[in-house]
């Protein structure tokens, strides 16, 4: 079939368009500092709270883009492929659990698993360590102990995060399929930058070289995405409306959902998470657990990251496998405890 | 004699010959940026602001890591093939800077009473400490949030009834506070200020009028928990500068 894309003119950027981004800079620091949001309340924590979003998980987007950059230029094409010939079966539990080894935040997760599916993972697989990774990693079970220490749901929490975690990652690991890495892929400027560089005449540029490239390119690509997520959850964080939880939290089925939606809107990091969750005191520990597995796969900061990374339609299908595979769990465990 | 160049020979000379990736330079720019932002954080101790000590360490680490990343961006910005930058492109890493901007030029600020009312409703306190730490030692802001969590923590806080206890918290005033009475309310940050909770304590027998909403102060005085509210009858109540760490980390 004839490729119909009719692609507009890329225009370059000039002295002018940098003017204008200067000029942008320039403004935003005068505003702020004649407005002095001292005086508006909200603004005042609005900014807080994004700042200490941003400033807390750029850290670990940063981490991520470097084990990303390690993959992409020193392990070998065909590493990864020879453990997709795995059985699925087989292949994305393995994948689930290989996040024990990753004591990474669910910001830091994303950049390695795009890097791993595109250096031949099997879709499915990378997105199950995409989710699990956040959940089971040591930090994170340590962290929901200390939580719940001294409560008479400390295992449940803890080995119902784990378990309920790893399942629920397998589970949108085998709802995913066998997408190709194309279908589930966004292009990025750079893949194209890095085609080309592949393709060129001459000696390819040096390891430490494509190393730096890739680090900054997928530092500054999930980054934005980023910025864009903490600017969402700084205003939830900012305005909710806090009287709505309280009223829920003895009604059934819904105390699990609106559990679900708090951790959504929270955007928390996986490794501070399960102090907030013990904070629901009034809420039992299937609502809590929803809170504890959901929150790390599907939030308003990782849904910008998501959008940045894959394809279209990925996030819709990821947010309702995720929070259907997390309800059913977490509705099992509510019969199981009583 | 002339030497003529063959037209292949001369576009492997220019693929050969180096030339400077806007691309690069733009991408190593904004990875500087955020470098200085966390090197101003932390040299000015503005961290403290953000984060509780135990995610601190991200602050170096990151000032670190991003310096590195923006030298080695620019070590390989020289390419034998041209890179351009698109301007959509460059504006998307423009705006990248405006949080650096905004958190360089903003004055240092901390949560205040207008989060407190928006969190109080519904996050009460996660902080889970023993019941051993609540019931020996001396009694911290942090002990009285973890009581609130279980009923051991309620009756092991309220066996130190009529204990002494010296807190540091700001003023936080609603329409109904009685006059002669603050609420002294300390945030309780784990990672970053995104996960603040709060611990709050009534305290009565304050001269009226003489705090503001987001003072902060020190009180001394003898605790009295009641269910879940805790009091503390003020001997002295004095205003004190804010804490260089405003946040208190459990």
């Amino acid at each position: 079939m004839a490729d119909t894309t009719i692609r507009t003119p890329v225009r370059n950027a000039d002295a002018r368009t940098w003017a204008g981004v200067l000029g942008v800079l320039v403004a935003a620091a005068i505003v702020v500092r004649v407005a002095d949001p001292e005086r508006f309340a909200w603004v005042q924590s609005f900014f807080v709270i994004f700042g200490s979003l941003l400033i807390q998980a750029l850290p670990f987007v940063l981490i991520g883009a470097l084990a990303a950059a390690l993959i992409e230029v020193f392990v070998p094409v065909g590493t990864l492929e020879k453990l997709a010939k795995l059985p699925r079966p087989l292949q994305l539990p393995a994948a689930g659990l290989a996040g024990i080894a990753f004591p990474i935040c669910e910001c830091g997760s994303v950049p390695i698993a795009r890097r791993l599916i595109q250096k031949g993972l099997m879709p499915s697989a990378g997105i199950t360590f995409m989710l699990a990774a956040p959940v089971l990693n040591p930090v994170v079970i340590a962290s929901t102990f200390f939580a719940f220490r001294g409560r008479s749901s400390l295992w449940t929490m803890v080995i119902g995060r784990f378990t309920l975690g790893l399942l629920v990652a397998i589970a949108v690991g085998w709802v995913i399929g066998a997408r190709s890495k194309g279908d589930l892929l966004r292009p990025r400027p750079d893949d194209e930058h890095h085609a080309k560089h592949v393709l060129e005449i001459g000696a390819p540029e040096a390891r430490w070289k494509m190393f730096f490239v890739h680090l900054g390119n997928d530092f500054l690509y999930m980054g934005r995405f980023l910025v864009l997520g903490a600017t969402l959850a700084a205003m939830v964080q900012t305005f909710l409306p806090a009287s709505i939880i309280g009223r829920v939290a003895s009604t059934p089925v819904l105390d699990v959902v609106v559990m679900m939606g708090l951790a959504f809107v929270l955007s928390l990091c996986s490794e501070s998470d399960a102090f907030i969750a013990a904070s629901f005191v009034q809420f039992g520990p299937a609502a809590q657990l929803a809170f504890l597995v959901s929150g790390p796969m599907i939030d308003f900061k990782l849904s910008a990251l998501y959008v940045g990374t894959f394809r279209r339609g990925f996030l819709r299908t990821l947010v309702i496998a995720v929070a259907a595979t997390t309800f059913v769990g977490a509705m099992w465990v509510k019969v199981i405890s009583g | 004699m002339s030497v003529t160049v063959a037209p292949l020979d001369r576009e492997r000379e220019i693929r050969t010959r180096l030339g400077w990736s806007p691309s690069r330079i733009a991408g190593a720019l904004v990875l500087a940026a955020w470098g200085a932002l966390f090197w101003f954080l932390l040299l000015s101790g503005r961290d403290a602001l953000y984060l509780s000590t135990r995610t601190s360490w991200v602050v170096p680490v990151a000032a670190v890591l991003l310096s590195l990343a923006s030298i080695g961006r620019f070590a390989s910005a020289r390419v034998r093939r041209p890179e351009p930058l698109s301007r959509r492109e460059a504006w998307i890493m423009g705006l990248m800077v405006v949080p650096v901007v905004l958190l360089l030029v903003l004055p240092p600020a901390t949560l205040g009473q207008f989060s407190a009312s928006k969190r109080s409703s519904f996050v009460g306190s996660g902080i889970a400490t023993s019941v051993g730490d609540i019931s020996t030692g001396e009694l911290s802001m942090i002990d009285v949030a973890a009581a609130q969590t279980s009923k051991e923590g309620e009756q092991a806080l309220a066996k130190r009834a009529g204990e002494p206890v010296d807190f540091v918290g700001f003023v936080t005033l609603y329409g109904d506070t009685p006059a002669g009475e603050i609420l002294l309310t300390r945030y309780i940050v784990t990672c970053c200020v995104a996960d603040a909770t709060i611990a709050q304590v009534r305290v009565v027998n304050v001269t009226p009028g003489e705090f503001q909403s987001n003072d902060w102060v020190e009180v001394k005085g003898t605790i009295y928990p009641i269910g879940r509210e805790v009091i503390v009858n003020a001997s002295e109540v004095t205003s004190v500068p804010q804490p260089e760490r405003p946040y208190l980390t459990p």
